[in-house]
């Protein structure tokens, strides 16, 4: 078995964010993206999304970009944060189809 | 008006907050006691974060997501670890977390503090012993904080006296000896406290 990476599975919000950030955002704006993404199912406060991009620079999933407002940082997905994301997806296409598969 | 008050919990220092503005107390500020405003009194939301900065661009970009997102700063600053927000609009949330790891996290990063702190007095107080500042032998033997030439062999009265007119000096002596053993002790205390909050709060 091919061992799989020790990053997955994403929780949902850390998903939500990254796909969010396919497109430069700030921490507002990925808030607003992540609650329309997702239906309005998950909605974020203020102190867990700060927690939550600290920990997605950590890992190096995300980068600080270039942006006009002084005040506010805006973040990007990187190319390892991009890679993580397409195996999350991958992983739960995987369970869709063997649940379709399955369910009588 | 400014009070003094020590809390582990921050969920009681929250309530409690609360309960000062709806008696019309506003904080306004956080150093070493709280400064608090007569205000009109208020049915305010208070939240608290704990966090530092490294850079003031960090500082003020983490104030203007909580701005964006309905939460005004009220107290701390980029190196006071707590941050004081109280909310502002009427359909924002009702907390500054949306899940439990990340307000059990407040914990984890207290504790560290106070275990940064503990650490960091246990070289100043070696360097201290070893420069012969603090002479950690009266902790054993406290006898050595009296000064009186022949204390220890007078008896009756005369001992009693000498004794008695001494031991204020000497527990001066001792007791400001005992600031770096005891602050390492205290913080280390803390930081088990946190790291407790911490475990029961993940749950």
């Amino acid at each position: 078995m091919v061992k799989r990476d020790k990053n997955l599975p994403l929780t949902e919000t850390v998903y939500y964010i990254l796909l969010a950030l396919l497109q430069p955002a700030h921490g507002y704006i990925i808030m607003q993206k992540v609650e329309e993404l997702s239906d309005g199912q998950v909605r974020m406060a203020a102190g867990t999304l700060y927690g939550a991009i600290e920990n997605l620079l950590k890992l190096k999933f995300i980068t600080p970009c270039q942006s006009d407002d002084s005040r506010r940082k805006v973040y990007v997905i990187t190319e390892e944060g991009k890679r993580l994301l397409h195996l999350d997806y991958e992983r739960m296409s995987h369970m869709i189809k063997v649940t379709e598969q399955n369910w009588e | 008006m400014n009070k003094f008050k020590f809390y582990i919990d921050l969920d009681k220092e929250e309530k409690w907050l609360n309960k000062m503005a709806k008696a019309g107390w506003e904080l306004k500020d956080k150093f070493c006691c709280y400064t608090f405003q007569k205000a009109a009194p208020s049915d305010t939301i208070i939240k608290i974060d704990y966090r530092n900065f490294k850079t003031s661009r960090d500082f003020v970009d983490y104030l203007a997501l909580f701005k964006d997102s309905g939460w005004e700063h009220i107290a701390g600053s980029k190196s006071s670890g707590a941050q004081y927000f109280k909310k502002i609009s009427n359909d924002g949330d009702e907390d500054i977390f949306s899940d439990i790891p990340s307000k059990a996290a407040r914990y984890r990063r207290i504790s560290n503090m106070w275990l940064t702190m503990a650490i960091s007095y246990i070289p100043l107080f070696i360097s201290l012993t070893a420069t012969k500042s603090i002479d950690t032998s009266t902790f054993l033997n406290p006898k050595l904080l009296y000064y009186t030439p022949g204390l220890w062999e007078k008896n009756g009265i005369s001992f009693l006296c000498s004794f008695l007119f001494e031991t204020p000096f000497a527990m001066m002596r001792g007791i400001s000896w005992l600031f770096f053993p005891v602050m390492i002790i205290l913080y280390f205390i803390f930081t088990i406290k946190a790291e407790i909050k911490y475990r029961k709060a993940s749950y």
